[in-house]
């Protein structure tokens, strides 16, 4: 029998691997391979293998620049914000209080709408005309009455992080919250009967406890941002200033898939995004000390 | 005995069911054009009973479509059978697309506006068939041109800015709106203005030389319409066509720039300003180069080439079908989308409906083509990028265009 347990082990898991080889690596690979090579799917143009040729083109174009630094400043302070909010809502509605069950599931609708759609929806609520946005921020002085936020530099990008923080924040508080339940409740009573205060019970035994959770919850957060499209794409198409990598790849994939060699080049952007994002999440779990056994 | 009849009756349904051909075609749903093509649809399918067509709905966004297309001619797909394409895109797709030369008699191209069949021919080779065409307008409300004593609607570009300052002033509204977002309406507009100030972006012979003083000009005046003359709103720059028509169907605007389609949703039963807009062509440019441009727009109905070659047949009886005249000026009536047929304008019962379609018959027929190269999706961004970072005062006209020309010089090899 305990012979036998490695064995029926590799075979239940055989068909899981398989699944993900199929789905995820193979494609993963197919786009490294690509990456190394000129072409289109249009068959006009001839496949030749060019090296590093699309990597050393890609770290010569200042559009590729431009979006990298509109997307690491979009994922810093998108999931800063998120994790801030999502922690202090996740305190309240850990709280007893009434209809908190309500509250919990309410919390939840910006997630839960698609984001095509509420971003659409928050593109008309900038409009400079009919925007209730607009209204309350030239109600409270911020903008000039007539301001387009979508078609200013430096207000749009506030405003597409404003969408996402509004969309991701529940997300975040879910899943602290979760963690928040973990912690055991004699911890606390403990540190009572020490004297702690609530300021030291939060720093000294929920933030502590909470670590391993947030850590999750930011690695989740921050691998989507790095891959942002759909609410840039839907709310301003990546003018102004605000094109993530990912909007730009869709140039490269999309509007030139068929009028230039350049499918092989926006591969080398894909995998500049999955290095990147792997970059992330190494630094996570090293510099937070996570486990994952 | 017995076995021969199940014999003969089974090869009879065999029959039967070979001879039906199913082609699958995409449409865009603007409006009433899905509507009013099923019921093209349905008339066509009761001539041909021999052939089944069904309809996969397209979103609204020209680029989105083309997204879609790229996915499926990639692929190799044989479905759909019968692409409706953008007037821009031709060059792009020919390589995926029916060669349809042969055919010219049979769809009577010579009868179509000569400007739409250069739309669709590559290379010499005729790659799909004008289905319906556009051109840019200047829509304009004739009751409050005729309140502030104006007795003819705009003939040049200062004219139009000395009416809209004054009557948006007094009205308090908007004084003219038109597309300004980063997509490929912008193209568009700004190829108009070009254009009526006597500039290109290539010249005959395809060299760039859109880096002269006159189209600096004419992006200048783009950016005073905004910044200097404020009749249009800042927010232009994040307008696309839906976005210009809701404020000027609203009544909260003087003049604007549009496409045919407009026409009848402002003057449908409920639109606050039915009965109160005048259509005329765009406006011309200042001195003696000046001219009324507008842009050529348009669909094109083209034939896979990965179909089989039954199902190539049924698609083109159905292009056929459906550019037909009678077709065309149903379309016309009901969908407000313009024919491609000349003689379809001189039909009385589309004067009766849509009188500004005959009365500016001169503007589609002289609709220019945006810069036509294989590579137009990488020239329009180019575009679309720089014309729209002048608008949004990142760059200087004179600057945008500068960089314009040398990206474009690096797109087209030159």
């Amino acid at each position: 029998m305990q012979k036998n347990e490695p064995k029926v082990a590799f075979w239940m898991l055989l068909p899981a691997i398989l699944l993900i080889s199929v789905i995820a690596f193979f494609p993963l690979f197919k786009t490294f391979y690509d990456s190394f090579f000129s072409f289109s799917l249009n068959p006009r143009f001839p496949r030749e293998f060019v090296g590093f040729g699309n990597y050393i083109k890609l770290f010569n174009d200042s559009r590729f620049w431009a979006s990298l630094k509109t997307t690491l400043i979009f994922t810093v302070v998108s999931v800063a914000l998120e994790t801030v909010l999502g922690l202090m809502i996740a305190l309240v509605v850990h709280q007893e209080f009434k209809f908190r069950g309500a509250v919990r599931a309410a919390m939840l609708i910006p997630w839960a709408i698609p984001t095509a759609i509420s971003s659409q929806m928050w593109r008309w609520m900038f409009n400079d005309q009919f925007g209730i946005m607009s209204r309350l921020y030239e109600y409270l002085h911020i903008i000039e009455p007539g301001t387009p936020i979508l078609g200013r530099p430096g207000l749009a990008l506030w405003a597409i992080i404003q969408v996402d923080v509004w969309k991701t924040t529940p997300f975040m508080a879910l899943l602290i919250l979760a963690g928040l339940q973990l912690i055991p409740e004699q911890l606390y009573e403990a540190a009572k009967i020490d004297g702690a205060n609530m300021i030291q019970r939060f720093f000294k035994i929920t933030l502590p406890q909470l670590i391993p959770t947030i850590a999750i919850a930011l690695i989740f957060r921050t691998l989507d941002a790095l891959r942002v499209f759909d609410v840039v794409y839907v709310m301003t198409r990546g003018s102004v200033g605000t094109e993530t990598l990912s909007v730009y790849n869709r140039v490269l994939l999309m509007d030139r898939a068929f009028t230039s060699a350049s499918f092989g080049y926006g591969s080398a952007l894909s995998v500049i995004i999955f290095v990147l994002i792997s970059i992330f999440a190494i630094v996570y779990i090293k510099s937070l000390k996570l486990k994952f056994d | 005995m017995k076995r021969f009849l199940v014999l003969v009756s089974l090869l009879l349904v065999f029959a039967v069911g070979l001879s039906i051909t199913t082609i699958t075609m995409t449409s865009g749903g603007v409006g009433k054009e899905l509507e009013v093509l099923y019921a093209q649809l349905k008339e066509f399918m009761k001539e041909n009973p021999d052939i089944v067509v069904t309809v996969i709905p397209m979103p609204d966004s020209s680029t989105e479509r083309h997204d879609l297309y790229v996915t499926y001619l990639a692929a190799g797909e044989s479905d759909p059978d019968v692409l409706m394409l953008d007037v821009i895109w031709p060059p792009e797709f020919a390589p995926f697309l029916e060669d349809l030369t042969k055919d010219y008699e049979y769809f009577e191209l010579d009868k179509f506006l000569p400007g739409t069949v250069k739309s669709v021919t590559v290379d010499g080779r005729i790659v799909a068939i004008p289905w319906f065409t556009d051109a840019g307008l200047l829509y304009y409300r004739k009751d409050l041109l005729e309140k502030y004593g104006y007795d003819h609607p705009p003939q040049t570009w200062d004219e139009l800015v000395e009416m809209a300052q004054k009557i948006s002033k007094a009205e308090g509204i908007e004084g003219f709106v038109w597309q300004g977002a980063r997509y490929e309406g912008l193209v568009c507009d700004f190829m108009e203005y070009v254009w009526s100030f006597g500039s290109d972006v290539l010249d005959d012979n395809g060299n760039v030389i859109i880096n002269n003083p006159k189209a600096v000009a004419a992006l200048q005046f783009m950016i005073d319409l905004i910044y200097k003359y404020k009749i249009s709103p800042e927010g232009v720059t994040t307008y696309m066509e839906e976005d210009a028509r809701r404020i000027f169907q609203a009544g909260n605007a003087v003049f604007m720039r549009n496409w045919p389609y407009a026409w009848s949703l402002a003057n449908a039963d409920d639109s606050p300003i039915k009965g109160k807009v005048g259509v005329v062509p765009l406006p011309k440019g200042p001195g003696p180069d000046g001219k009324h441009a507008a842009t050529l727009g348009g669909w094109n109905l083209g034939i896979n080439i990965f179909s089989s070659k039954k199902e190539k047949e049924a698609a083109k009886k159905l292009i056929k079908f459906l550019t037909s005249h009678n077709q065309q000026l149903y379309k016309a009536i009901n969908a407000g989308q313009n024919p491609t047929r000349k003689e379809v304008y001189n039909e009385p019962k589309l004067k009766e409906v849509n009188p500004f379609m005959v009365e500016l018959f001169d503007v589609f027929i002289n609709a220019l083509p945006r810069p036509r190269t294989a590579n137009y999706a990488e020239v329009s961004d180019a575009i679309q990028r720089y014309v729209h970072a002048a608008l949004t005062k990142q760059m200087t006209p004179e600057e945008a265009l500068a960089k314009l020309e040398k990206e474009l010089k690096l797109l087209l090899g030159q």
